[in-house]
């Protein structure tokens, strides 16, 4: 059997959706991620989207990509035997990660649950804190969502059209990026405590590991003294931007100085097809083969190029509208073009290319005690290891699942015990 | 303001002390994962040639009054910390000076196509030769290998491939991605990073080592999960929705009053149930929507969306944004300025305080911002501690000094234009 990279490392996992993706980059690389959930399960469980449309807490395909390969056990830290037996869970861990809010955390360390305690009991702990604005500052106490975050970051004003409102990008991408800063802090931490044999806290600001996604807005910022806005659909120069496509659009970064991919192929190809009209004048490629970056930021400069670009703007439109996106994408690539199809969650699902690469995965995922499984087609990873690969082991669990197989086999809380607890709701 | 603010008064010690990073990377989501390495304490060494320019050396913004290769905060940004070292790979006798770092590194790390891996003689297999136990890690466009293997991008292109562009933004309008090279920043150097830290938990278990493949199309994919399996799930195939959540209500960015000198400000609002709404409705008391009963309920909310949203921008129109955010986050309810740069930079007190950007004092720059580490290690923090190399600044000293060639051999070298 192959090993895998994360073997024998114990992760208990007790976010809510904002953290999901952390543990499941650590489960899937092999840790034993234990999601620790309150007696009624994960609020976020019922979120959609559903499987065949039905809305329910054990037929949410949000649920099921984010919690594939964890373990689930319930606990109530409300309750004075609940925090015992998470004391006792803690101790077979090597990693905790939650991303409570200040008033849970606050709240959970009144009544002992408390990060620094744990680790002065365990020094090899390492204890992984995914918050909106970070532990201390003036804004720790602030409620984050996805919006929240894009918002306080920097990026949503960087979105959308001029003349609309900022946007927030799809995906919920603070959460994902929220969970690839805390796996990365945790595997730090991990190398370290494994080398040293010292855990530490880790802790992971939202708002600060998605303000990298400025781009160059603050940098702009820093040395001129203005704010970069969003450009929405004014394409700084043709050949740059989105264009329409006979069924859909496709988006072209032709002619941006420096990346290759150069006008001069762009009208070679519009001609081959006899579409280039007026473009083959040298004057054309002359202009585009001398354009610069900088040029893109001088308003007289951009104005006495007008007239050779707006002609190169109209003459492309057309060009790409006779196309299809695929056909767009297809053949400017195969001349090197950077062109990419605007493609849907259809086009992705039905690429040729990840299909060729076997990049999805088939999961039989459970739906409800006593009705078949569902078969589904499941995102594969986001990258490949040769020696140690990802993969998924199980479906992602039901409410407490585990219970029996983690507080009595692993943890070692006898049966009957269990069943006292459960009896008073502390799991 | 100075350099200090990055240093969080650590005495140095940090998780990938003497772990040597060969970045033969370019651009962005390469160069990026190296500085991470770096920030976490590794020697990082940057390839680079005079025959091939990492493009945003020769980008935007650029120190005012200055030109060249080093004033360009995109390329300096991504490169503090690291040494430069120039390598022509198109010269004759290039490759043995290559491998010869690899030799010497515990990580490889590029973004280049596979054709140029392969020109250049560094393949997996090849690195193995030399250096049996390397983390070799690749992030092409579309992978190693495939129909699509040739395809070339970067993040303006992964964002319309990957469903991005489509599933984000107004849903009336045709789409225009999210304003930036989204993918290049946190996601794809971000999952690089997971993965080389986890092959080398298993390097020192195991003494062995592997190849990493990011196909940056599939990392970015595999951070739009749910919306991919609505349609191989279920065969829906979901559209843009602008700002609305699926469970939220009302959930958006509202216009607020703009500030003196006429900068637009608007201020966003995400309602998580309805005791979040019945303490907004109490903060906007007056307002048409406070009052409202067929805004009682999440459904009433969800089905009357539009004249929702409506009657919330009229209620922010006159607000100052970062007053009202700061008001709403007093009374639990999720909101916040929509921050631009200006903000960040200059009016963000929480940011400032906890010392997030780091002020380091580059040679032809001076004084320049760069970005903090993006994840906090209490005890072993990351940290910056020296600006964006200069262009071939380290060559001498890592010919030398990791690479053990005398100074003739460093002279013969430059003079053949290898080492340029």
């Amino acid at each position: 059997m192959t090993q895998t990279a994360l073997d024998g490392v114990r992760i208990l996992d007790l976010t809510s959706e904002m953290g999901w993706y952390a543990g499941k980059l650590l489960a899937d690389l092999g840790a034993d991620v234990i999601k620790v959930e309150p007696v009624g399960g994960d609020p976020a469980r019922g979120r959609a989207p559903y499987w065949n449309g039905a809305p329910g807490r054990e037929t949410s395909l949000r649920f099921w990509y984010f919690n594939a390969n964890k373990r689930s056990v319930t606990v109530d830290l409300g309750q004075y035997d609940g925090r015992w037996l998470f004391g006792e869970l803690v101790k077979t861990a090597d990693i905790v990660i939650e991303s409570w809010t200040a008033p849970e955390r606050s709240e959970l360390a009144e009544l002992g649950v408390e990060p620094v305690a744990c680790m002065d009991a365990q020094p090899d702990l390492i204890w992984v804190s995914i918050t909106g604005f970070g532990l201390d500052g003036p804004r720790s106490g602030w409620q984050v969502t996805d919006l929240i975050a894009q918002a306080a970051s920097g990026i949503a004003t960087l979105a959308g059209y001029p003349d609309g409102s900022p946007m927030r990008i799809a995906g919920n991408q603070a959460y994902i990026v929220a969970g690839i800063s805390a796996a990365q802090g945790a595997l730090l931490a991990l190398l370290q405590a494994e080398a040293i044999g010292a855990g530490q806290r880790v802790e992971t600001s939202i708002q600060e590991a998605l303000s990298i996604c400025q781009e160059t807005a603050h940098l702009q910022w820093d040395f001129q003294g203005t704010s970069r806005e969003r450009i929405g659909e004014q394409h700084r120069m043709p050949g740059i931007g989105t264009y329409q496509t006979r069924d859909g659009y496709i988006y072209s970064a032709v002619g941006i100085p420096g990346f290759g991919s150069p006008w001069s192929e762009l009208i070679r190809w519009m001609d081959e097809e006899g579409q280039a009209e007026d473009l083959i004048e040298p004057v054309y490629a002359e202009t585009f083969a001398n354009f610069n970056m900088r040029a893109l930021g001088v308003q007289e400069e951009l104005a006495k190029l007008a007239p050779i670009m707006n002609r190169a703007q109209e003459v492309l439109t057309a060009f790409y509208a006779s196309k299809t996106s695929l056909e767009a994408y297809e053949q400017g690539q195969a001349r090197r073009l950077l062109i990419g199809m605007v493609a849907s969650p259809a086009d992705i699902g039905d690429d040729e290319h990840l299909k060729a690469r076997e990049w999805w995965l088939e999961i039989d995922q459970p739906t409800r005690l006593g009705a078949d499984d569902a078969q589904i087609r499941f995102p594969g990873p986001p990258y490949r290891l040769s020696e140690t690969p990802t993969e998924i082991r199980r479906p992602a669990p039901k409410i407490g699942e585990h219970n029996q197989e983690v507080w009595v086999d692993e943890v070692g809380i006898p049966a009957e015990d269990l069943i006292a607890f459960a009896g008073e709701g502390a799991v | 303001m100075t350099s200090q603010t990055s240093l969080n008064g650590t005495n140095g010690t940090r998780p990938l002390d003497g772990i040597r990073v060969a970045d033969f990377s370019w651009f962005g989501a390469g160069p990026i994962a190296g500085r991470t390495m770096a920030d976490f304490g590794a020697d990082v060494i940057r390839i680079e040639s005079e025959a091939r320019v990492d493009g945003l050396r020769l980008g935007q913004p650029q120190k005012p009054g200055k030109s060249g290769y080093n004033v360009c905060a995109y390329f300096n940004n991504f490169n503090a910390d690291k040494r430069s070292f120039l390598l022509n790979m198109s010269a004759e006798g290039s490759r043995e000076v290559a491998l010869r770092i690899i030799e010497r590194s515990d990580i490889f790390l590029s973004n280049l196509t596979p054709r140029v891996i392969e020109r250049w003689g560094l393949t997996y297999e090849e690195l193995c030769e030399v250096k049996p136990d390397i983390i070799a890690a690749y992030q092409p466009m579309q992978g190693l290998w495939g129909p699509h293997r040739d395809f070339l991008g970067f993040g303006a292109v992964l964002t319309p491939t990957t469903g991005i562009s489509h599933l984000s933004g107004d849903p009336d309008r045709r789409p225009v991605g999210v304003g930036t090279n989204y993918p290049d920043y946190a996601v794809n150097p971000g999952h690089t990073i997971v993965a080389i830290l986890a092959a080398l938990r298993h390097r020192r278990r195991t003494g062995r080592g592997q190849r990493i493949e990011l196909a940056q199309i599939e990392s970015v994919a595999a951070t739009m999960g749910p919306a991919l399996m609505d349609y191989t799930v279920n065969g829906v195939n979901q559209d843009r929705k602008g700002n609305r959540s699926t469970w939220m209500c009302p959930h958006g960015i509202y216009r607020c009053a703009d500030d003196p000198s006429g900068r637009e400000r608007w201020i966003a609002i995400a309602i998580r149930d309805d005791a979040e709404w019945e303490s907004l409705c109490a903060v906007a008391e007056g307002s048409s929507f406070a009052s409202d009963d067929r805004f009682a309920t999440l459904l009433g909310r969800r089905r009357n969306e539009a004249v929702l949203n409506q009657a919330i921008s009229d209620w922010t129109a006159s607000f100052d944004a970062a007053s009202l955010a700061v008001h709403l986050q007093s009374v639990g309810i999720p909101a916040a300025l929509i921050q631009d740069a200006e903000d960040m930079c200059e009016h963000d007190d929480h940011l400032a305080e906890r010392g997030f950007y780091a002020y380091l004092d580059h040679p032809e720059t001076g004084i320049s911002l760069y970005d903090g580490p993006t994840v906090k290690l209490h005890d072993t923090p990351g940290y910056l501690a020296s600006p964006a190399p200069l262009f071939g600044e380290h060559t001498f000293e890592v010919a030398t000094d990791v690479l053990g060639y005398s100074a003739q051999e460093v002279a013969e070298l430059t003079a053949s234009g290898v080492l340029a």
